[in-house]
């Protein structure tokens, strides 16, 4: 083989090469790039949502110390109280959605732990609302439990009449003093 | 040591009547008119008569008023002749005060010694219709001991005329709402001498007097857990025993101070436990799936009332202190809770809902002879007996805040504790200190 016969035979092995390889990578080349990008972007927005949600959890997160009561915990505006009827601990049925949020909420963050607290307005004794209050609070951490929410991230407590929201004496104070409100006791 | 020297005085009886006794009044009637006694003027016997006998005079005229058996006639109400009269008469001089329009006449007179630290007192009560003298005693102690000394003859002229001691000598611990929490104090019968025992902040309740009058056994929120504490009464040594994750609340002490019935939390919900007084030895008493509340004993320590909502509405059950022979009481209305067993065992006293409000019942313990103590626009709770059964206190919001009010059992002469600004909650009547 002459010099320049190898040289012609390489340009033209190396052209049809190029088209050999260019063309199927072209179409490739051209559609790639838009695929990974979707991917990307969707993961990237996932990442940016979660991360947002995070963030929001985080910042709703407010430390709170009661004097008398050990302990420092915090308390989420995005974990909801549910209310009660008077003289009853079962959740009412448009009070169940407000526990599912929690649920979905308390399944992104495996390591918070919570206590549920069991409230009851003023009327009744001070004993018998104790022990409602306790139903209360265990009737939510049943619940929660019941939607996979593992039982020893839920304590529960009750104050009975003890610590109304509202110090009011009237329908309106009643009804939301008969309440389970949720602290969270480990981030 | 205080306290034993006021006993070893108490010896010193200078005379005892004697007339065979004789009841005057049958308290446990359930009507009856309170016995018109004179007070007359105490005798200050020191050669500088001192404001020492007019003390003894106030806190003695307070006592016999409290008790509600009497109506006092005391100095200011006697007619001008008898007013200044003071010291104690001769029996053959009596009919002088038939004008003051008493039944009875006590006459006393005190004697504080030169060293200006202790006292004697000494008092005698005639029966004025039959003109003849009751009973006769001295007692003497340190300053300190004199309230104490003025309550022991208070108690000593309820006997005479009831048949029965008074409870001049004992005390009421009791919840006071402070800031967001609450905290146990205790005060004397008759208001005096209010002592707050718990100092934390926290959420304390529930306040129960240990038999022997030296600790009291309550709920406190400090470990952010009801859990139960037990203190002395002068507010020393503070000891948490009983703290099980959930309720450990509303504790009623074995009439031999060897266990505790309460609430508790462990099963879910509130179960009637009962403990050893070191917190140990669990043991549930209540069955089912209800919610159960408030135990109380019964004196002889046989049986356990407490509050049951198993048949769908909070009930009064009484069952043996094994949990055996469980049996409802109260039928009426739907919400009746905060038994308490009367110290001579025949009645329980409850709180129950009738007419929108919450009043104070009694009623027998085989379930007859229900009966409605208060009747007023307030919310009345959480009666208990005093130690001779013959008062109950309760807390009322009859005036407002909520305050601690005794009455006598049969519901008359209902009247606030002169401590109580309001706030109270949860009386809890000490056995009598002597």
């Amino acid at each position: 083989m002459s010099k320049k016969s190898f040289v012609i035979f390489t340009i033209l092995f190396l052209c049809f090469g190029l088209m050999m390889s260019g063309c199927p990578k072209k179409t490739v080349m051209k559609e790639e790039p838009s695929v990974k990008k979707e991917e990307a972007v969707k993961k990237e927005e996932a990442a940016k949502k979660e991360e947002g949600a995070k963030k929001e959890f985080e910042k709703s997160l407010v430390a709170t110390k009661t004097p008398g009561i050990e302990g420092e915990v915090f308390e989420s505006s995005l974990l909801k109280d549910i209310r009660f009827d008077f003289d009853k601990y079962d959740i009412r049925p448009g009070e169940a959605a407000i526990l599912k949020d929690n649920a979905a909420l308390l399944k992104k963050y495996p390591n918070v732990k919570i206590q549920i607290e069991g409230h009851c307005d003023e009327r009744g004794t001070v004993e018998y609302n104790l022990a409602l209050g306790e139903r209360r609070a265990n009737s939510s951490k049943n619940y929660l439990v019941s939607l996979g929410i593992s039982a020893d991230r839920i304590s529960t407590i009750s104050y009975g009449k003890e610590k109304p929201l509202d110090p009011g004496h009237n329908e309106e104070a009643w009804a939301k003093n008969r309440r389970a409100h949720t602290i969270i006791t480990a981030k | 040591m205080l306290k034993y020297f006021f006993i070893i005085s108490l010896l010193f009886f200078s005379f005892i009547s004697s007339s065979e006794a004789r009841v005057y009044l049958d308290i446990n009637a359930p009507t009856f008119v309170q016995i018109p006694i004179v007070l007359a003027k105490w005798k200050s016997v020191e050669k500088t008569p001192s404001p020492f006998s007019e003390k003894a005079y106030e806190i003695l005229a307070n006592d016999l008023t409290l008790s509600g058996f009497f109506k006092v006639i005391d100095a200011p109400h006697l007619p001008p002749s008898l007013r200044e009269r003071e010291g104690i008469p001769n029996t053959s001089s009596l009919q002088e005060w038939i004008p003051a329009g008493g039944e009875i006449l006590l006459a006393g007179e005190t004697l504080l010694e030169s060293d200006g630290l202790n006292f004697k007192l000494k008092f005698h009560l005639f029966d004025l219709v039959e003109q003849r003298h009751i009973v006769g005693k001295q007692y003497e102690g340190p300053l300190q001991t004199l309230r104490s000394a003025v309550h022991r003859i208070a108690d000593e002229v309820v006997l005479q005329i009831t048949g029965e001691k008074g409870v001049h000598n004992t005390k009421i611990a009791y919840a006071v709402l402070q800031g967001p929490g609450k905290e146990i104090f205790i005060a004397d019968f008759d208001g005096a001498n209010v002592k707050q025992i718990t100092q934390n902040q926290s959420i304390n309740l529930s306040p129960a007097w240990a038999p022997d009058g030296k600790k009291i056994a309550f709920t406190s929120y400090l470990k952010r857990n009801p859990d139960l504490y037990l203190i002395n009464t002068d507010g020393k040594n503070l000891q948490r025993f009983s703290y099980y994750p959930g309720l450990n609340v509303s504790p009623s002490w074995s009439p031999d101070g060897k266990q505790i019935v309460l609430m508790m939390g462990m099963e879910g919900k509130s179960d009637i436990f009962l403990i050893d007084t070191n917190g140990g030895n669990p043991k549930r008493l209540t069955k089912g799936h209800g919610n159960e509340a408030s135990p109380t004993w019964s004196p002889d320590g046989e049986s356990i009332a407490f509050v049951s909502d198993r048949s769908g509405s909070p009930q009064i059950y009484v069952m043996a202190r094994d949990g055996a022979n469980v049996r409802r009481l109260t039928f009426e209305g739907s919400y009746n809770t905060n038994p308490s067993w009367s110290p001579k065992g025949d009645r329980i006293a409850f709180c129950a809902r009738a007419e929108g409000r919450f009043h104070i019942f009694t009623i027998g313990i085989d379930g007859s002879g229900l009966r409605k103590m208060t009747s007023n626009s307030g919310n009345n709770e959480s009666p208990c007996w005093s130690p001779d059964g013959r008062y109950i206190a309760f807390s009322s919001t009859r005036t407002g805040a909520s305050k601690i009010f005794i009455m006598n059992a049969n519901g008359f002469n209902q009247r606030v504790l002169t401590s109580s600004k309001g706030g109270e909650s949860s009386p809890a009547w000490s056995r009598r200190f002597e």
